[in-house]
């Protein structure tokens, strides 16, 4: 994220320079005020505009004592395997993150990290302000953990399992769990070792989730779930948004993701390479235009921020990232008969970041 | 199914694969063990001839050994300990035999219980055949890994037979270690056998080990006393005794463990086509009304998950030490007949009649056993951890070292409750025959023998904490190397540090010998001070899994 001392002058000259944290800071400035920065030409502009509204402000991070999650410089290394390199994330409370990469980009290897299961070899992380490492008992007191690949004493059954993991973690709301028994439909007199893996999939998530536990660290929590127990699932922890938990949310569902996320972190290869909402990212990946024509088509490649066009016939397409207005002046010209263009989907962006690239070596 | 049977690998190319990759590591370490066996077999001949190089010398001996049913019961029965074939046969036959029991109950359980674990077959065979031809598969590796221990042990031990001062026939020590390897095989069957049984390998290894428990316990009872020699055909190793290792060659005694092994293979393929069908054999009942009486904290969890095991080495050193109490009258009688018994255990510094040499001999197996019983706490420790069941304990506010503590705890639980359990059950047995031994007596002997596994248990406990993935083969190879030292040690000139050690060795062998408290309470406070640096590691370093 973008230093939060930078001027709005600053930010727009560095945005300009294309760095992304910048431009992300920018856009929350935009949204801040009500405007679109697609009116703006450069990102200068766009800040020297925000500069001139006595309202905006230079943003600065949020004035919270302790955020949920904070890690500085987190590493970790398997001999010559880079699982994570030098993670820099601060998840503020109440926020839930969707935390994305493809496999073995280290996902899991952050969540152990943060739960002490194994030791960084370098950085530090906190969870409310308490070092993870030097006093994890502490911060697991505010923790609940779903794994993607439950691992429980067979000889016990579900409501043993339920019983120990709740005496164990101190709090439990008896209540809540009864009502979680219910909605995600488990019979626990059932011996773990006779459960299917998507009821002991739902054996840790109610073990977790009657917790209310202050922060969620979800690790591909509905692998396994049925679709019906997958939207259980997202109400759930959209019950917990409101309740002011936080939500630490691993996963490959990108449609779970986009619809329970406030901010999406990327990872690839042990390295963070996107962090934002939503919003963010697309305005920073192109947005998928089709035009029909009236006349011929006109040359488009000389116009700045449109890339990956294809003609057939008088239909055109293309990408344009920026801003629109060349684009569509020069499509004017030519008479435009129909035209469509969409946002990327998360999926898109998605791949966008991960195709092609080294993330699957 | 048929679908699935027409892999784009092909079947059969597949299997073969396979099958030479688990013979490939069944191999390995039975040449391994092969070396061990072999030189051990030729570190025994070659210190026999030197310690006793004349005739006299070696009657000396053989007379002072003479009606010894304590070292009977130990080591089997004495034979022709005169020539350097009996005193092979005699000094290393045991160690060769615990230990190739151990490996082939391991090995066999390795390549079918952990392959099927680790769901290799799955990925290349049709479910229908997978369990079959996973037995199958094992079945090949196995042999050669048996050809293997045989084929090196030959190699090594038939040219130390061979020399002119050892004299032993080429024919007889072929038998010899043909005799040994068959124990291997025989274990290997059980561990087949076991692995259609467990749903674990851990489980696995935990059942064939208390058949290695049970059979080597009835063969003592039936060496202690002559008129029990009938129950040596009711153990595996009695069978092995009944061939007459060197010293006569019985070839006829070979046909009950052919069977045996003909027996546990064919109803372990059985069970495994058995198995298809999607019946768990030993699964139980998998619905219950909860018991949540332990399940209030970490602690009582290890409480319970531990009971089982708790229980059943109580109960298991409580028969032994009522059986060896009702035996020890006879056989002291036999002991004290022996012309020699005084030369021969002045050294041991025993000082009491026969009887009480017996126990004194009887109880050492009693603290191996506790170590056993204690190498398996360190396996079912590190198996909640490879296994991912400890991860649900410790991402919630439990600290890494009381968990590993209250392990710690249960495991000195146990081994206090075994040496007195022992203790008394010895006596129980013995007032029975009016043997005429006091209570405080026994009970002083049954905690003699607990120091031992005290260090196995910090050994292992320090091991969990460096080397996880390979604890519990230290755990179990720090009671091998105790069988092994002695004989290592002879190889050196008798090296003292190296016989220090095994922990074994610095055990009197009370009640025949007072108990020496002082290196008693060394051996504890070194079994708890590397507890003690284990726990604290372990809460320094990552998790492991399998
Ligand atoms: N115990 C380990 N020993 C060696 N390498 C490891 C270990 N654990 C993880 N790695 C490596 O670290 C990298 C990150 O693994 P991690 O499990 O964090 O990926 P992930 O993002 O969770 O992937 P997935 O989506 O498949 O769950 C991988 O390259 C993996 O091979
Ligand atoms: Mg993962």
């Amino acid at each position: 994220m973008a230093k939060t001392t930078a001027t709005l002058a600053e930010l727009g000259r560095r945005a300009d320079a294309g760095d992304d944290g910048a431009m992300y800071a920018l856009i929350d400035v935009a949204a801040e005020l009500g405007v679109d920065p697609d009116d703006y030409k450069t990102w200068t502009a766009l800040a020297s505009f925000a500069e001139s509204r006595p309202k905006a402000k230079a943003p600065r991070r949020r004035a919270k004592a302790a955020p949920a999650i904070r890690t500085q410089g987190l590493s970790k290394s398997y001999g010559d395997t880079k699982a994570l390199v030098s993670l820099d994330l601060e998840v503020p409370k109440t926020e839930v993150l969707g935390y994305l990469g493809p496999n073995g980009a280290g996902k899991t290897t952050t969540i152990r990290l943060l739960l002490g299961l194994i030791k960084p070899t370098a950085g530090r992380s906190e969870i409310f302000g308490i070092d993870t490492q030097r006093d994890p008992v502490a911060a697991h007191k505010h923790t609940a953990f779903v794994p993607g690949e439950v691992s429980l004493w067979p000889s016990l059954t579900g409501a043993e399992t339920l019983h120990l993991l709740g005496r164990i973690h101190g709090e439990v709301d008896i209540a809540y769990r009864d009502e979680l028994v219910e909605r995600f439909d488990l019979d626990p007199s059932k011996k773990v070792r006779a459960y299917s893996k998507g009821n002991r999939q739902k054996l840790i998530l109610i073990a977790s989730l009657m917790t209310r536990a202050d922060l969620l660290l979800l690790d591909e929590p509905t692998a396994g779930l049925d679709p019906l127990m997958e939207r259980t699932f997202r109400e759930c922890v959209g019950e917990a948004k409101e309740r002011g938990q936080t939500v630490f949310l691993s996963s490959h569902i990108l449609s779970e993701v986009e619809a329970l996320c406030d901010r999406i972190a990327i990872l690839r290869a042990g390295e963070l390479v996107e962090v934002g909402t939503l919003e963010q990212m697309r305005h920073l990946t192109a947005l998928q235009v089709e035009a029909q024509l009236d006349g011929t088509v006109p040359d488009l490649s000389r116009i700045p921020g449109v890339h990956g066009f294809e003609v057939h016939g008088k239909t055109v397409r293309c990408q344009v990232t920026g801003p629109m207005e060349p684009l569509l002046r020069a499509l004017a010209k030519a008479g435009v008969h129909h035209m469509t263009s969409r946002e990327p989907s998360l999926e898109e962006l998605f791949l966008a970041h991960y195709g092609g690239s080294d993330a699957h070596p | 199914m048929r679908i699935r049977r027409r892999d784009v690998y092909g079947e059969g190319r597949a299997a073969r694969a396979l099958t030479l990759n688990s013979a490939k590591r069944a191999l390995r370490p039975g040449v391994l063990w092969g070396l061990v066996f072999g030189a051990l077999v030729w570190s025994s001949a070659t210190t026999y001839v030197k310690a006793f190089p004349t005739r006299a010398s070696r009657l000396t001996l053989a007379a002072s050994m003479r009606g010894n049913s304590g070292f009977a019961a130990l080591f089997g029965p004495l034979r022709r300990v005169d020539t350097v074939a009996g005193y092979t046969a005699y000094k290393v036959g045991y160690t060769i035999i615990i230990i190739g029991a151990i490996w082939g109950l391991f090995i066999a359980t390795k390549l079918l219980r952990g392959e099927e674990e680790s769901g290799r077959w799955e990925l290349f065979l049709s479910g229908a055949t997978t369990r079959r031809h996973a037995t199958l598969q094992a079945c090949i590796g196995l042999l050669a890994g048996a050809t293997g221990v045989w084929l090196t042990t030959v190699i090594l031990a038939v040219p130390a037979g061979a020399t002119k001062s050892a004299g032993i026939a080429s024919s007889a020590m072929l038998f010899f270690v043909t005799a040994l390897v068959s124990v291997v095989v025989m274990f290997m069957a059980v561990g087949l056998l076991m692995s259609q049984l467990a749903t674990t390998r851990h489980d696995a290894n935990l059942f064939g080990g208390a058949v290695i428990a049970a059979a080597y316990v009835i063969r003592m009872v039936a060496d202690s006393d002559a008129s029990l020699s009938w129950l040596r055909w009711a153990s595996p190793f009695g069978w092995i005794e009944n061939t007459h290792l060197l010293t006569g060659s019985r070839g006829v005694a070979f046909l009950p463990i052919v069977w045996f092994v003909v027996i546990l293979v064919a109803v372990s393929y059985g069970l495994a086509s058995a198995r298809d069908a999607g019946a768990s054999l030993l699964a139980g009942r998998d619905t219950g009304k909860p018991h949540t009486l332990f399940l209030g904290s970490q602690a009582g969890l290890s409480v319970r998950l531990a009971r089982g095991a708790v229980i059943a080495w109580t109960t298991i050193f409580a028969a032994v030490g009522v059986v060896f109490g009702l035996v020890t009258v006879s056989a002291g009688r036999l002991l004290r007949a022996s012309p020699g018994m005084n030369r021969a255990f002045g050294r041991l510094g025993a000082v009491r009649q026969g009887a009480v040499i017996y126990l004194g001999a009887v109880f050492l197996i009693v603290a191996i056993l506790i170590a056993v019983a204690v190498a398996g706490q360190i396996s079912s420790i590190r198996s909640e951890e490879s296994t991912g069941h400890l991860d649900n304990l410790l991402v919630r506010p439990v600290r890494r070292s009381s968990w590993l503590l209250s392990r710690v705890v249960i495991g000195i639980v146990l081994i206090a409750l075994a040496g007195v359990v022992a203790g008394i059950a010895a006596w129980a047995g013995s007032a029975s025959q009016h043997a005429g031994l006091g209570l405080v007596e026994l009970l002083e002997a049954g905690i003699n023998v607990t120091p031992p596994a005290v260090v196995v248990l910090g050994v292992g406990v320090l091991a969990f904490a460096i080397v996880p993935r390979a604890a519990v083969m230290v755990a179990y190879g720090l009671i091998v190397w105790s069988f092994v030292v002695d004989l290592v040690a002879a190889l050196f000139n008798g090296n003292h540090w190296l016989k220090d050690t095994s922990p074994l060795s610095h055990v009197t062998p009370a009640p025949a010998a007072a108990p020496n408290w002082e290196s008693a309470a060394i051996l504890v406070l070194i079994g708890l001070a590397t507890c003690a640096i284990g726990v604290a590691i372990f809460s320094r370093r990552d998790l492991v899994s399998a």
